[in-house]
């Protein structure tokens, strides 16, 4: 018999368990006691218990559709890139890869019982999330890189038009083994275990076609619900709102023209909404971040930190007036917010869809946190996207603080409409 | 876009992860275990020579003939891993890393082929390496004693080919296993044969089985040792630090692989 070490009364059973409980409330005496056998015993808590899932765990999202889930999808607590390079040699191999990611993301998101198999034999599930899978809001989706489009598989001519390796910005030090990837897959889901086993099943059937080269999990602070007004954005580890700007992803049509790669893009035609990803792993430097004066922060991001609120308005979705603040005398000019997004209808070209999560990763050589910003982006057009973003923010102030150093240019496959088609066949027919 | 709570009644799963085989006679496993203990037997017999010769170079402080001994020698130990592992406490003596000791290099505690390793190529010297050359050859010595008498376990034999590349995939992959002389190549061969000739002596019986497996291990093995052998020379192998990004990368997939279908070995030889 296995026994937890830990679990003195593992093994026992029941009554031996609750008369310990008796004895130990006796102590206190009287009624007391009755009250508290009473109240243990139909539901005692034992400090080993799972704890509850606070809802969501049977939470689904359809597979199959135009687009993939993971982008437009609201953002759960729990976040997760996993960046492979492919081993497959050959477009047979490539077509195999895309069609084993298509089972087990199907699957994994719908959820359902594992196999029973023959115990003589490796199980074909790692059990973590026990013998019947639950979906908890998991999305997996799908995206490639540019290296996927060099002469290994015959693609070079049907690479989108902007994708290419990231290359580094003047505040980067990218680190070669946290970059790039041929293929990215962001898991999503309320809970972390809840991606972790996902990641698991698909390295465990693919290994002759992937191997990982690295892996970012992340999450976001939840907060209480509210069921009257439009919930916050999630903080970020610098303490502020992250993504108040960011275009509606409930309205379809601007999510069209915004994040969806469609007719008016130039792009080849197998890209048809599919969207691209900019990744990109953003160390904060938090301590000396929280050794800065509040007002300091609050102008070199552009809002009020406890409430998000520009710093001309009073809630977190007002719109900054910089046109009435030319001098930038209440939004400094090179405050973040305002050189990512000066609020003109030039601006409007460059919306991204962001839709980060936070990482910690234990300490750093120096003693100081290993913490920052798992920043994931969408967008039709990378190069008026991101790229234009982030050439606006070289330079800007917050750059003491903060340092990107991996993640990569992805372009995510658009979604499988029916069942028996499959992930990248548009790109393998083009 | 709303979020979609879609209640579907649950299809999707894995299909044909097992397959029934027939049973495979306790009988049909005799002969290749046997053979299997005589190869273990034959190659402890080579590590016990070449230790000797060895430890016998570093003892004399022949630091040259010593670098050259170093990675044919363990080479017979890392082929019959499986049956060595089995002796933890020898295992740990003769073959641990410094990663496995808590003061690393300096550990006194570490000994065996890596502590001499350390000192033949990282430091360049014999120097203090009498101790642990005695050690090692007594270890070693005691190992083809144990050996001698064990029953071979089938299941622990059969279980050998996925541990071996399970070491593969873990250790050689990645070139940590022999930081200081970068003769991971070596290793790594003799891991692949070691895993390889187990599969050969039970292949009747696997392919008996499962056919179209058999022919998938076999084409793995051959993918490993084709890449490998771009890598011999006339004396053995290059250095790890000369294996080609994209001839690594082409290892990875057969070895994950190998490592996945073998842990199938067992189960479908019906051994528990």
């Amino acid at each position: 018999m296995t026994q937890c070490p830990f679990d003195l009364t593992a093994g026992l059973p029941e009554s031996p368990r609750r008369r310990r409980l008796l004895a130990g409330a006796g102590l206190l005496g009287g009624a007391l006691v009755a009250d508290l056998a009473n109240a243990a015993a139909p539901a005692a808590k034992h400090v080993t218990d799972a704890p509850a899932a606070k809802g969501g765990i049977d939470d689904r999202y359809p597979f199959h559709g135009l687009r993939q889930q993971g982008i437009t999808t609201p953002r759960p607590a729990a976040g997760m890139v996993a960046a492979f390079d492919v081993l497959a040699s050959d477009r047979a191999g490539l077509e195999r890869l895309f069609r084993v990611l298509t089972e087990r993301i199907a699957f994994l998101t719908t959820g359902g019982p594992v196999p029973q198999t023959d115990p003589d034999y490796p199980p074909p599930d790692s059990g973590i999330l026990g013998p019947v899978v639950t979906p908890d809001g998991l999305t997996v989706t799908v995206s490639v890189g540019a290296s996927l489009f060099d002469d290994r598989f015959g693609l070079a001519a049907h690479k989108p038009v902007h994708l290419t390796p990231m290359t580094g910005f003047p505040n980067d030090a990218l680190v070669e083994r946290l970059c790039h990837g041929d293929l990215l897959l962001q898991f999503c889901a309320h809970t972390p275990d809840t991606n972790i086993h996902a990641l698991r099943d698909i390295v465990k059937n693919t290994p002759d076609l992937l191997v990982l080269r690295w892996k970012q999990e992340g999450t976001v602070p939840v907060i209480a619900a509210s069921a009257s007004k439009r919930p916050e954005s999630a903080r970020n580890l610098l303490g502020f709102r992250d993504g108040s700007a960011n275009p509606d992803s409930s309205d379809a049509v601007l999510m069209e023209r915004i994040v969806w790669v469609g007719q008016e893009n130039s792009e080849p035609a197998w890209a048809t909404h599919g969207s691209y990803q900019a990744v990109r792993l953003i160390r904060n430097f938090v301590e000396r971040w929280d050794r800065t004066p509040l007002q300091e922060q609050e102008s070199i991001i552009g809002r009020h930190k406890p409430t998000g609120a520009p710093l001309d308005g009073k809630t977190e979705f007002d719109v900054p007036d910089y046109a009435a603040d030319p001098e930038g005398k209440k939004t400094p000019l090179d405050a973040h917010i305002r050189l990512a997004n000066d609020r003109t209808p030039e601006a409007q070209k460059h919306l991204i869809l962001r839709r980060p999560f936070n990482y910690s990763n234990g300490v750093a050589p120096n003693g100081q946190l290993e913490m920052g910003l798992l920043f994931i982006a969408y967008q039709a057009n990378l190069q008026e996207g991101f790229i234009a973003v982030q050439e606006k923010l070289n330079g800007e102030p917050l750059e003491e603080y903060i340092k990107p150093i991996g993640g990569g240019y992805f372009f995510v496959l658009p979604g499988v409409p029916v069942k028996d088609d499959f992930l990248g066949r548009t790109l393998l027919n083009a | 876009m709303k979020k979609h709570i879609v209640s579907l009644a649950i299809a999707a799963m894995v299909g044909g992860m097992t397959t029934a085989y027939a049973a495979v006679a306790p009988l049909d496993l005799v002969k290749p275990v046997a053979d299997y203990k005589i190869y273990v037997s034959t190659e402890v017999t080579d590590l016990v020579a070449q230790t000797r010769a060895f430890t016998d170079a570093v003892k004399a402080g022949d630091l040259a003939k010593a670098k050259q001994l170093y990675a044919p020698t363990r080479a017979h130990y890392e082929a019959v891993e499986p049956i060595a592992e089995l002796f933890s406490d020898l295992d740990n003596a003769i073959d641990s890393r410094a990663d496995d000791h808590e003061k690393r290099e300096n550990d006194p505690t570490f000994g065996g082929f890596h502590r001499i390793e350390y000192g033949l190529f990282a430091q360049n010297s014999t120097a203090g390496l009498v101790p642990v050359a005695d050690k090692l050859m007594h270890d070693v010595l005691d190992l083809q004693k144990r050996i001698a008498t064990l029953v071979f376990p089938p299941s622990k034999v059969v279980g050998g080919a996925a541990a071996l590349m399970e070491e593969v995939a873990a250790t050689k992959i990645s070139g940590e296993e022999d930081r200081y002389s970068h003769t991971d190549l070596w290793d790594f061969q003799a891991n692949v044969d070691g895993a390889q000739k187990i599969v050969q002596l039970f292949e009747p019986l696997i392919r008996k089985q499962d056919p179209k497996f058999a022919d998938k291990i076999a084409a793995n093995f051959a993918t490993v040792d084709r890449i490998l052998a771009k890598y011999k020379t006339p004396t053995g192998y290059e250095t790890y630090d000369k294996l080609s990004a994209s001839d690594r990368k082409a290892l990875v997939g057969p070895v994950q692989t190998l490592a996945e279908d073998l842990s199938r070995l067992r189960g479908m030889l019906g051994l528990k």
